[in-house]
């Protein structure tokens, strides 16, 4: 160490690195503490007066105490049905455009595609389904409707992030399974899928946790009422859900008590959205920490 | 995903169980693998083509509307006039247009540098610990829906800035572009920190071994390598603010004049048509015209990402 | 398209197959009515609707009820499309109103009288305005609350989108016809009935207007013409900003739509939950 004497320049590097250390810390400190704000004004307002009744009751549009029943189960029905549509699709695109595509002007012009798509404004996928499904097909507001224009919201975002996730593989990886005498496909499903695992997942959670807030596609295509009972499976039932039921309580409901039930609905909101990405996060932790070992 | 090469024994362990298979398959096996392999590059091109026809199909069924406006009023009224007063007859949307370019503008101005700020302190420069506690924290941001965001912006943001300025009102492009840069950041951040974890490790070595510092390596070595990736997650999170809806009109004050001020009353083409379409007749100009004003804004993102992808691709080819 | 549409038409009566096996239903059983309704339209109406078609369901479990809400002139729209069977609308959409042309064939069907009060927010000394006076407000041309009797403070005027059926009915009865301004610096327009209370009540010196029914602690009603909006005094006839709400159909209701029409028309409904939601039971008005 002694021999290394710093010149003023290497000097002036350091103090810009530590400097910049400390503003980025500093950034970092105040995003938190504002997101820590954000998420205490909304748990704080609804969590104290959650309770079982309230998530299994039926909504009231009288009487004060009305619950979120329904609405909170086809809000899981509708996210995970348009999940299952758009997961495959949406991961399927990401790997094609990463591990496929030809750098051609084609798959500029793909690109492009999905990138477009995700500039789409939310209310336009909803009026596109229900121009389809109302319109269309004639079978009114329903679960179906909306979890395929949900589905249609979700597809950019999933392929953009996988398409990142699967580039993001160091090409070493791939070669050694080449070498091995592996398919294109089999390197995909052995090798490349398994690394990018995580990404992708961190994909799909962001994706989920923006679907389960949706509702302007919602209010469009699966309208704002429930067929008032707790356990519905018909695809073809109306199918509000948590999101739109709190833009309605917060927009045109006139039980008095509407105010508590949005700061409810809220917190329940942001909770679940808390527990599908541990949900998912959790397990996969473990399992990295197992490798690791 | 930061590391990939550590997980490099779990793909091992995967192949391995791949000669556990009994041997009576294996002639078929080599046909079965090689069909599987076909089938799966058509159904990965079958679904880069489904989303394109989605795309397609939003397109065609927006412009099949848009262009009806045209045979009503002229190109130069839209696209030039200023006066929007569907009422009587005028469609100019031009203060929606240059109202849009202003709120986006002014989103990226925010939301880049914080949270490329906070991508870089999640990627590079904080501990494990805090690395792992963070990113589902930001994850969570993108949960929260638009409206609750709105709500806040309503209730808490605008008081605030209505008696920092002094205005009556306080709606404007500030409090919107405030409440999408909070929107977007999680989006941006966490797919520019996906993507400066990527770099490869013997970069940073490489310039670690020369001497630099750590900022050094971070602004010379690693953002440019990662350069291709934060472009992709400042597009997807400027597509975000441009079509994002429900929160914006509730903090922007949807008055049909162009935003001189950040405290202005103004609107952009989404709250513009969110806040209209509803109220229109199905067969009416009026209608046509917010059908347009919604491919409109389909082009102008459409023109903005490929602009980012040119900036870009210059710059990758220069540090390349 | 035309291969597309068949594909998608198989695809979805598949998927009906699965469903409604599920559920196992008759669709058609002798006696009590049966059948799908979906009401669209004015959001002033949705919890009216919603409510009723509770009601109704419980009595009528043949019956599929979806209601939503987007705004009043989808109502009659939908009806039109077809997309719906009955359209909430806050006007008679067979009559032409300003700004909105008579729907040819259809029914308006009342069901419930709606009141409007004109609000402000609760730093706002004022508590009567003339016609006259709000017209000079909501104009542009009074910008100052001293002009009307308040202190000296800027108007900050919030209004719903032009064709809410909130606006219309307050533009023709409080405003008497009387314009509303489109662009100026203390001018906002808000969505919902929601977020005008939200914005009234937390802008000073804020004006609007608002179904009377949200009319509660965090906001003051103003009297019209020294009128105080009360539902005793729209039904003594003396306050005047009011209208009817309707369900538009096309041609006569029959089956199902019927059935509900008239059950919300019905006695008990009017004057039960109908009342419980604040809204003013048809047979009052004279």
């Amino acid at each position: 160490m002694s021999s290394f004497t710093p010149t003023r320049k290497n000097k002036r590097a350091l103090v810009w690195d530590k400097a910049a250390t400390g503003l980025f810390y500093a950034l970092g400190a105040c995003i938190l503490l504002f997101i820590f704000w954000l998420l205490y004004t909304i748990l704080s307002k609804g969590l104290p007066g959650i309770n079982l009744e309230f998530l299994t009751k039926l909504p009231e549009e009288i009487d004060v105490g009305g619950g979120i029943g329904p609405v909170l189960f086809n809000s899981f029905y509708i996210l995970i049905l348009s999940l299952i549509i758009s997961i495959p699709i949406g991961v399927g695109s990401g790997i094609y455009m990463a591990e496929y595509a030809p750098k051609n002007k084609f798959t500029e012009a793909l690109r492009m595609c999905v990138e477009t798509l995700s500039s789409v404004p939310s209310i336009v996928f909803g009026m596109l389904g229900l121009a389809i499904f109302a319109e269309y097909f004639d079978i009114g507001l329903t679960i179906l409707g909306a979890s395929v224009s949900l589905a249609f919201l979700n597809l950019p975002t999933l392929a953009r992030v996988t398409e990142e996730a699967v580039r993001a593989v160091p090409s070493d990886l791939r070669n050694a399974s080449y070498a091995l005498g592996t398919t294109k496909f089999q390197t995909i499903r052995t090798v490349v899928l398994p690394v990018s695992l995580h990404a992708i997942i961190t994909g799909i959670c962001l994706v989920a946790g923006r679907a389960f807030g949706e509702s302007a596609v919602i209010i469009l295509t699966a309208g704002l009422s429930t067929s008032g009972e707790m356990w519905d499976f018909n695809l073809f039932s109306p199918g509000e859900t948590l999101a739109v039921h709190l833009w309605y309580v917060q927009s045109e409901a006139i039980v008095e008590d509407a105010r508590q039930i949005a700061d409810k609905s809220a917190a329940v909101l942001v909770f679940v959205v808390l527990f599908i990405n541990l949900l998912f996060r959790v397990p996969l932790w473990f399992n990295n920490r197992k490798m690791k070992r | 995903m930061s590391t990939p090469v550590h997980d490099l024994p779990a793909q091992q362990g995967a192949m391995k169980k791949q000669p556990a298979h009994p041997s009576r398959w294996k002639r078929s096996r080599g046909t079965r693998v090689r069909i599987t392999n076909g089938l799966f590059k058509y159904y990965f091109l079958f679904s880069i083509l489904a989303l394109c026809f989605v795309l397609a199909l939003v397109i065609f069924f927006i412009g099949k509307t848009a262009f009806l406006t045209f045979n009503e009023i002229s190109l130069s009224q839209f696209f030039l006039s200023f006066d929007w007063t569907p009422e009587e007859g005028e469609f100019g949307a031009a203060s929606f247009i240059v109202n849009t370019f202003s709120l986006t503008a002014l989103t990226l101005l925010f939301a880049v540098p914080l949270s490329i700020g906070m991508a870089i302190l999640i990627a590079e420069i904080a501990p494990k610990w805090l690395k792992s506690f963070i990113r589902p924290i930001l994850d969570l941001l993108v949960g929260i829906p638009s409206i609750v965001y709105g709500y806040l912006g309503l209730t808490v943001l605008i008081p605030i800035i209505r008696s920092v300025s002094g205005e009556n009102l306080g709606d404007g492009l500030l409090a919107a572009s405030l409440v999408l840069t909070i929107m977007i950041l999680p989006t941006v951040s966490r797919i520019s920190d996906d993507a400066i974890s990527a770099v490869p490790k013997k970069y940073r070595e490489a310039a670690y071994a020369l001497g630099s510092t750590r900022l050094q390596v971070i602004m010379r070595v690693v953002l440019p390598a990662a350069g291709r990736g934060i472009a992709a997650a400042i597009i997807l999170g400027m597509t975000r603010a441009i079509g994002e809806t429900m929160a914006v009109v509730m903090v922007i004050g949807n008055t049909s004049q162009l935003a001189k001020s950040l405290f202005t009353p103004a609107s952009v083409l989404t709250s513009n048509i969110v806040m209209q379409i509803s109220n229109v007749e199905f067969d009416s100009t009026w209608n046509y015209a917010l059908h347009m004003m919604a491919f409109l804004l389909l082009v102008i993102s459409f023109g903005l990402i490929l602009i980012i992808r040119l900036i870009s691709k210059k710059r990758g080819d220069e540090a390349a | 398209m035309k291969l597309f549409k068949k594909i998608s038409l198989v695809a979805v009566a598949a998927a009906f197959i699965l469903s409604s096996a599920g559920v196992g239903s008759s669709v058609q059983a002798a006696g009590s009515v049966s059948g799908k309704i979906t009401i669209n339209g004015s959001t002033a109406l949705l919890p009216l609707s919603l409510q009723a078609a509770k009601e109704f369901q419980r009595l009528n479990p043949k019956v599929k009820i979806a209601a939503s809400g987007k705004g009043s002139v989808t109502g009659p729209q939908a009806v039109n499309k077809g997309i719906a069977q009955i359209g909430a609308c806050d006007w008679d959409a067979s009559t032409d109103v300003p700004g909105f042309k008579a729907f040819a064939g259809q029914v308006a069907n009342k069901v419930a009288v709606i009141p409007f009060a004109t609000v402000v927010n609760k730093n706002v000394g004022v508590d009567n305005l003339t016609t006259e006076q709000l017209k000079g407000i909501f104009s542009g041309k009074i910008t100052n609350w001293k002009d009307v009797g308040g202190s000296d403070a800027d108007i900050v005027v919030i209004t719903r989108a032009f064709g809410s059926g909130t606006r219309v009915n307050y533009q023709a009865k409080a405003l008497g016809g009387g314009d509303i301004v489109k662009k100026a610096k203390n001018y906002k327009e808000v969505g919902s009935s929601g977020d005008m209370k939200t914005a009234v009540s937390t802008t000073p010196n804020a004006i609007g207007y608002i179904d009377l029914v949200y009319v509660s602690g965090d906001l003051k009603a103003v009297k019209h013409n020294g009128v105080a909006a009360t539902t005793e005094n729209v039904i003594k006839g003396t306050y005047k900003v009011w209208s009817y709400g309707y369900y538009m159909t096309k041609g006569q209701p029959t089956g199902a739509t019927k059935a509900f029409i008239d059950y919300v028309q019905s006695k008990k409904f009017q004057e039960g939950s109908l009342k419980k939601l604040k809204f003013i039971p048809i047979s009052a008005m004279k």
